[in-house]
């Protein structure tokens, strides 16, 4: 049942990944040709061109294709200069379904694969039909984890945690700091109107341009979030959203290295929060400048509540009917000793930190607040700093290393609390890595 | 508990790293100095101006402080193997300490520059699949290099798991 025999992608991929320059290119020649030539000649040409078009593809299609090989996936694809990638399955961090809107229109849809390690993040599998790509994602993350007794478990069926409220998350990206300064920029043009008397060029052009931009940043988010689901099955997380492009996103729950939730400024007085996960491939190339960041989006706007019943799905359980018991309204995180007001005067009442049963938490932020919190089975290896204030200080700051995501830091630890919290955490990472290591092959 | 760049003293046990590192930092030291003296040189000869020698003073006493402590800073270097982790600590301005436990270990480097060579050191590097994680003894005996790389990577097998 491992294996699968070589299939060939869709009919239309190769038409699919030349269209715009297809499309390009007729509509240069039309505007040409149309003209001088005449309707006759002019059709005539286009069908010629739409010919070799179809034969490169049907070229480029013989070779498409994809298997498994054993514990390997591998995508051939490329009509001139051609390309064979092989993608261990135990790299495999997440697989995601992605229809652009090509795509769409055709009923298509393209597998996106997810590696650890590497700077060739992203393998994609394009095109397959809706379904193909459905059955071989579940395919693959069932080879990816297949271990033992996990092919004896029964699927469980999905449950859905969260949707997407569709006024929420308009008046929670209207909300975002761009569109707030928006009236500020459209009275500063105002204003030069009545001072100067008359618009100058160049001042409205850039103002013009910079308004675009802050608009088109909350509505990209909008249509990129937008009706997002998230379900779970088997311990598999599943992310279904977008309006011009769906996105279905898995991810099991074992590559999680963080959780981010974050509170920003504008939205505490609705009590929304956005939560992110950090999964291991994402820092690597290939992943949107903001993924970057801040991880995959898990709930673009929840208020608190919600954000508290989700967050425990996403954590390892401690035991394998009970979820973790981790209440991120009610963390027992403590505070940083009065003496770090030097270093962070601000920020002084905000940060803590603590090890708590399940997870390492932080908190950080002065005005937008991040919680972060760290699965102790994640922990790739613990540090302390201190710098040379710090020293004068008797303070300290631990970093918690994770595998492609920021490292999570506790800064300003009284110095002797900070080496007892580097030697808990290197504690309680071990207990969780031997809890875990027997399911690994 | 009570020495904050050793913690821990009576379950660790801290190895320190050949003294040798500090004449091979010092001598990389004044080789830093080498571009600016030539430099210096070239501007005296070519427009004969007095104020280079000064800017190249200043680079200079820089550096000679740098070559004055640099004994202290080598000593500051330290690593342990524990039953299950390594832990490195080093600096004296900004003091680092590392745990890294042997199960997480991705690969191993041991690496030597030419002038490394020269003295007979070796550098011994260990990787996580963190970026972040920073694990890496300098100035280590040949022989202890590859004690150590051998012996983290027969504990590294018997940790082995995914991420």
């Amino acid at each position: 049942m491992t294996d699968l025999p070589r299939r060939r992608l869709h009919p239309l991929s190769p038409f699919l990944h030349s269209a715009r320059q297809l499309v390009a290119v007729v509509a240069v020649v039309s505007w040409q040709g149309y003209s001088q030539l005449g309707l006759e000649k002019f059709a005539i040409g286009v069908v010629v061109v739409l010919l070799g078009a179809v034969a490169i593809s049907v070229v480029a299609w013989r070779y498409t294709g994809y298997e498994i090989t054993g514990r390997e996936l591998r995508i051939h694809e490329g009509t001139f200069s051609r390309r064979t990638r092989a993608i261990p399955l135990e790299r495999l961090q997440s697989v995601e379904v992605v229809r652009p809107l090509l795509a769409q229109l055709t009923g298509l849809a393209e597998l996106r694969l997810e590696v650890v390690g590497g700077g060739k993040a992203e393998a994609p599998l394009a095109y397959l039909t809706v379904g193909e790509a459905q059955d071989l994602r579940k395919h693959l993350l069932e080879l990816a984890n297949a271990r033992g007794d996990a092919a004896a478990e029964q699927p469980s069926a999905e449950q859905v945690l969260y949707e997407t409220r569709d006024d929420e998350l308009l008046l929670s990206q209207s909300l975002s700091p761009e569109v707030i300064y928006l009236p500020i920029g459209v009275a500063l043009i105002g204003l030069q109107f009545v001072t100067n008397g008359s618009f100058g060029f160049v001042a409205v052009a850039s103002t013009v341009t910079a308004l675009i931009g802050a608009i088109l940043r909350p509505v990209r988010r909008i249509t990129r979030d937008w009706r997002c689901r998230l379900t779970i099955a088997d311990d598999r997380l599943h992310i279904r959203r977008g309006l011009t492009e769906t996105r279905s996103q898995v991810v099991p729950v074992q590559r999680v290295q963080a959780v981010t939730i974050t509170w920003p400024l504008l939205w505490r007085m609705k009590r929304w929060v956005r939560v992110n996960l950090d999964i291991a491939a994402h820092g690597a190339e290939g992943a949107k400048d903001e993924e970057k960041h801040m991880g995959t989006t898990l709930l673009p706007v929840a208020v608190t509540e919600q954000a508290r019943a989700v967050v425990p799905w996403c954590l390892p359980r401690p035991a394998p009917d009970r979820l973790a018991a981790v209440d991120i309204a009610a963390l027992p995180l403590t505070g940083v000793p009065d003496r770090a007001k030097w270093v962070v005067p601000l920020a002084r009442t905000v940060l803590a930190a603590g090890a708590t049963e399940h997870v390492f938490a932080t908190v950080d932020g002065v005005l937008t607040r991040r919680l972060r919190l760290v699965p102790y089975a994640r922990i790739q290896s613990v540090r302390v700093e201190q710098g040379w204030l710090q020293q004068r200080l008797g303070l300290a700051t631990v970093h918690v290393d994770l595998a492609g995501a920021p490292s999570a830091s506790a800064p300003e630890r009284d110095v002797h609390e900070a080496y007892a919290l580097a030697w808990e955490l290197t504690e309680r990472a071990r207990a969780a890595r031997a809890l875990t290591a027997p399911e690994r092959p | 508990m009570s020495d904050a760049l050793r913690p821990w003293p009576d379950t660790v046990d801290w190895h320190p790293v050949s003294a040798k590192l500090t004449t091979l930092k010092r001598l990389q030291l004044l080789g830093n100095l080498i571009i600016p003296a030539a430099a210096t040189a070239a501007v005296w000869f070519v427009w004969h101006w007095g104020w280079v020698f000064l800017i190249f003073g200043v680079i200079a006493a820089g550096v000679l402080i740098r070559v004055g402590t640099v004994g202290r800073s080598v000593r500051s270097w330290g690593y342990a193997e524990r039953e299950q982790d390594l832990l490195v600590r080093h600096g004296l301005v900004r003091r680092h300490l590392s745990i890294v436990p042997y199960a997480r270990m991705q690969f191993v480097d041991v690496s030597a520059g030419p002038l490394e060579r020269m003295f007979g050191l070796a550098t011994v590097q260990l990787h996580t699949a963190a970026a972040a994680s920073d694990a890496r003894v300098p100035g280590l005996d040949p022989a202890e290099a590859a004690r150590l790389r051998d012996r983290l990577t027969t504990l590294g097998e018997i940790g082995k798991e995914g991420l």
